[in-house]
């Protein structure tokens, strides 16, 4: 019952169940941070450090936070690794696969911003916010799953901040 | 073989079209003549003593003053010796004769020095882009002074 101690809710105990009553928003927030399901999705190195912290020493599974190996499944993408203009159109058509509210994770140098291919390279995109929106950036060459595990936590306290009217002003826009 | 003896072998067969490197390595370094090139390929991977069943790496060099060579590593399975064979190409209009027929593996090699250097390899069966992106449109990326779309060069120290 931790949880439910910390809602913003008032509760009232009947015999055999309970009544409570509380926000949209958290309820809403709370199902979308707990279960922030990633796509099996990695590009070079930095896949290798995501694979790592997703097995069972660090245990991504705690977090709620489960490989899908579908877009259409996934709330999360890691854009981990070195992004090419080859691979950029076809990270960006995955991206548009996946179902709203969709959030993305810059993992590495590479994905913030070119990294150690930044200077004198003809193939790789600097930076894959300048393709698709980036929620958290976590820089390193490859981060630590440490690192990884802090930028998704960071992530679950944005979500908490979301509002279900932003999403719906949002929405009029589109 | 010994370096000696496969330096010698090929001197038997293109006498004044090999020149050989003075470098110290445990494999031959060699420049063919062009116009030989081809025939030097077959001769390499045909010839019971050389047996250079395997071409483990083409690529195209383009050098700071401005010329074009072909590097081809060779080696033997059989009788576990190396090779290095280059060619010197024309700076205006680089081009020389495929080596795919001679061994599948430089088929994609060659594809690959093709879009990044812009070295024709005549007779190319499939003569495609292999790793830019679909409508890359900016030349050859990997010569010397390049530069593209979003392509920001090192700083000077």
């Amino acid at each position: 019952m931790g949880l439910i101690e910390k809602a913003p809710a008032y509760i009232e105990r009947l015999p055999g169940g309970g009544i409570v009553t509380t926000t949209m928003d958290w309820v809403f927030n709370q199902s979308r941070a707990s279960s922030l399901w990633y796509m099996l999705f990695g590009l070079a190195c930095c896949a290798i450090e995501m694979m790592a912290t997703g097995a069972s020493r660090y245990d991504f599974d705690r977090f709620g936070m489960i490989f899908r190996a579908s877009p259409r499944q996934a709330d999360l993408m890691f854009v981990a690794g070195t992004v090419t203009h080859k691979m950029a159109r076809r990270v960006k058509l995955l991206y548009e696969q996946m179902a709203e509210p969709r959030y993305v994770i810059a993992m590495g140098g590479c994905a913030c911003n070119g990294g150690p291919f930044y200077y004198d390279c003809y193939s790789v995109l600097k930076g894959i916010d300048q393709i698709i929106p980036v929620d958290v950036y976590i820089p390193g060459c490859p981060p630590r799953p440490e690192s990884l595990m802090e930028g998704c936590l960071k992530l679950q306290q944005k979500i908490k901040k979301e509002k279900l009217s932003d999403w719906a002003s949002d929405r009029k826009k589109a | 073989m010994t370096k000696e003896e496969i330096i010698n072998r090929f001197k038997d067969k293109f006498g004044p079209d090999i020149e050989i490197s003075e470098i110290d390595q445990p494999e031959p370094y060699l420049y063919i003549s062009k116009q030989k090139f081809h025939e030097f390929c077959e001769l390499a991977k045909s010839d019971p003593q050389l047996d250079f069943d395997f071409l483990f790496q083409l690529g195209g060099v383009h050098y700071p003053d401005d010329r074009f060579e072909v590097v081809l590593c060779l080696a033997s399975h059989e009788k576990n010796h190396r090779a290095v064979v280059k060619v010197k190409l024309d700076k205006d209009n680089p081009e020389i004769e495929t080596v795919s027929d001679v061994w599948q593996a430089a088929n994609w090699f060659e594809r690959e020095a093709m879009e990044l250097f812009g070295i024709k390899f005549t007779d190319h069966p499939d003569p495609r882009p292999l790793l830019l992106y679909e409508d890359w449109d900016y030349g050859y990326p990997m010569r010397k002074g390049w530069t593209g779309p979003d392509f920001i060069p090192m700083p000077e120290k």
